[in-house]
């Protein structure tokens, strides 16, 4: 299956649109289904994996690189309007 | 694993074997283009100083040019120096150790009359030059640049993770890989330090990058969110952290023996830092003074530029941009996405074409004589 989302990282708790996904599509990250996505995502943006609780970190490379500012459900697109930067980020 | 290379006698071996023709300061640069022009072989260095600045960015300037001539691609150089400049020629072409070099002073040889005999010496190198062959050398004598330019939202998904795996490869392998571009750092340094081979090095990747973050607010003020642009932001970048660790992962997962100032030769092998601006033409002048023989260049939006008498492989992120500029671009890591090509898969790619480039392959850059040249340079004109 053609994928429309890449995750680099094992631990990754979201992945990269390779193309414009729309909402209710099937995202299929690395080769696999896995779920419809809840909205549309534009492609280099990223897409949820599983639900990210407000507060919680969200994962790309293995590492932390915004946390979540709201509960964020799985397939939603991750951006700056609901996530903020980690502390040490330059933009503060 | 070994591939065949120009043996130097210092002991280290380059992938090509050019003639340069360099000007110690800028008002030398028209003879040196002259040269270039009746002999198209050999690799012209022209630049915009040399004079008319402190003698910090002298002596950076310094470092840089006498490090591309003291660089394994090059086996001769010639020097044109005007007389009355702070960079001096003859000395430049003295320091170079173990080397065939010359100097040339347009105010002592009269002038333009300079072009003539800077095209008999540099004819008479070039003949040298054919002479030399080409000789086994292992693949641990090579030193690696990674440069990434004109990054897109992919650059850190496809290019820069699969130029990661061919730098882990080049480090398993005994060779040098050189991580520069300091200001795409800045939001990772708690990342880069865990992954220091020692305590001290850490602290001091961590206060290199802390001191970039500090530079780019004090010169950029409110506009220091600028090094994460609106268009990296439209194109799904969520901040700093993300971007930078889309660039760093292109040195892979091995860890940093050292930390090396711009323009210096690393003293280890492995993966080390070389501490450069985020601006492509200047790091890559760096890594090239420091010794390095080729450099690996991921780019999302597309840049032809090479650099002097070093093959620069153009990587690219994405198909787009591949197709968009396909006399330009080495290597297509957009099959990651349209193909679903596994990162390792392009990452051997990657490796297995800088073994060819490194055995004579030409690079698009090369073919196209795309070569910009530019140094650090942080202070006032005078």
């Amino acid at each position: 299956m053609k994928s429309n989302a890449l995750k680099v990282n094992e631990s990754d708790n979201v992945a990269i649109a390779t193309q414009a996904v729309k909402k209710g599509d099937l995202v299929i990250v690395n080769g696999r289904e896995l779920f419809g996505a809840a909205e549309d995502v534009e492609p280099g943006h990223k897409i949820a994996l599983l639900p990210i609780a407000a507060g919680e970190d969200v994962l790309r490379y293995g590492e932390p690189i915004v946390r979540a500012t709201c509960d964020i459900g799985r397939g939603e697109w991750v951006h700056v309007h609901n996530t903020e930067p980690v502390p040490g980020d330059l933009k503060e | 694993m070994e591939f065949l290379g120009y043996k130097r006698e210092d002991g280290r071996f380059g992938v090509r074997n050019h003639v340069l023709v360099m000007a110690s300061v800028c008002c030398a640069n028209g003879v040196v283009e002259a040269i270039g022009r009746a002999l198209p072989g050999v690799v012209t260095v022209t630049h915009a100083y040399g004079c008319g600045c402190g003698p910090e960015d002298l002596s950076v300037a310094r470092r840089v040019l006498a490090g591309l001539i003291d660089n394994p691609n090059v086996g001769a150089s010639l020097v044109i120096g005007l007389g009355c400049e702070s960079l001096n020629s003859e000395s430049l072409a003295e320091a170079a150790q173990c080397k065939l070099a010359e100097a040339l002073v347009i105010q002592k040889a009269g002038g333009t009359a300079t072009t003539r005999r800077g095209i008999e010496v540099a004819t008479k190198f070039l003949e040298k030059m054919k002479a030399q062959e080409r000789v086994p050398a292992p693949v641990s004598e090579l030193v690696v640049g990674l440069e990434c330019g004109g990054s897109d939202a992919f650059s850190g998904v496809t290019a820069n993770p699969a130029v990661g795996a061919a730098a882990d490869r080049f480090v398993h392998e005994g060779a040098t890989v050189i991580l520069a571009e300091t200001t795409e750092m800045i939001g990772t340094p708690h990342i880069l330090k865990r992954r220091c081979a020692t305590a001290e090095l850490g602290e001091q990747v961590e206060r290199l990058v802390n001191e970039q973050e500090k530079r780019v607010r004090a010169s950029l003020g409110e506009l220091a969110g600028m090094v994460i642009a609106p268009g990296n932001i439209e194109g799904g970048l969520s901040s700093i952290t993300e971007k930078s660790l889309g660039c760093i992962t292109k040195a892979g997962t091995t860890l940093i023996n050292e930390v090396v100032e711009y323009a210096c030769r690393p003293s280890k092998r492995g993966l080390v830092i070389m501490d450069t601006p985020g601006y492509d033409i200047e790091s890559m002048a760096g890594m090239a003074a420091g010794g390095a023989q080729l450099i690996l260049f991921t780019t999302g939006r597309g840049s032809p530029a090479g650099f002097p008498a070093i093959p620069v492989i153009k990587v690219a992120s994405n198909s787009q941009t591949y197709n968009n500029m396909p006399g330009d671009m080495d290597l297509n890591a957009g099959s990651i996405i349209d193909e679903g090509k596994a990162i390792e898969e392009t990452g051997r790619e990657i490796y297995d074409l800088s073994m060819r480039v490194a055995g004579g392959e030409q690079t698009c850059a090369e073919t196209n004589r795309m070569a910009a040249f530019g140094y650090l340079k942080q202070g006032p004109s005078f």
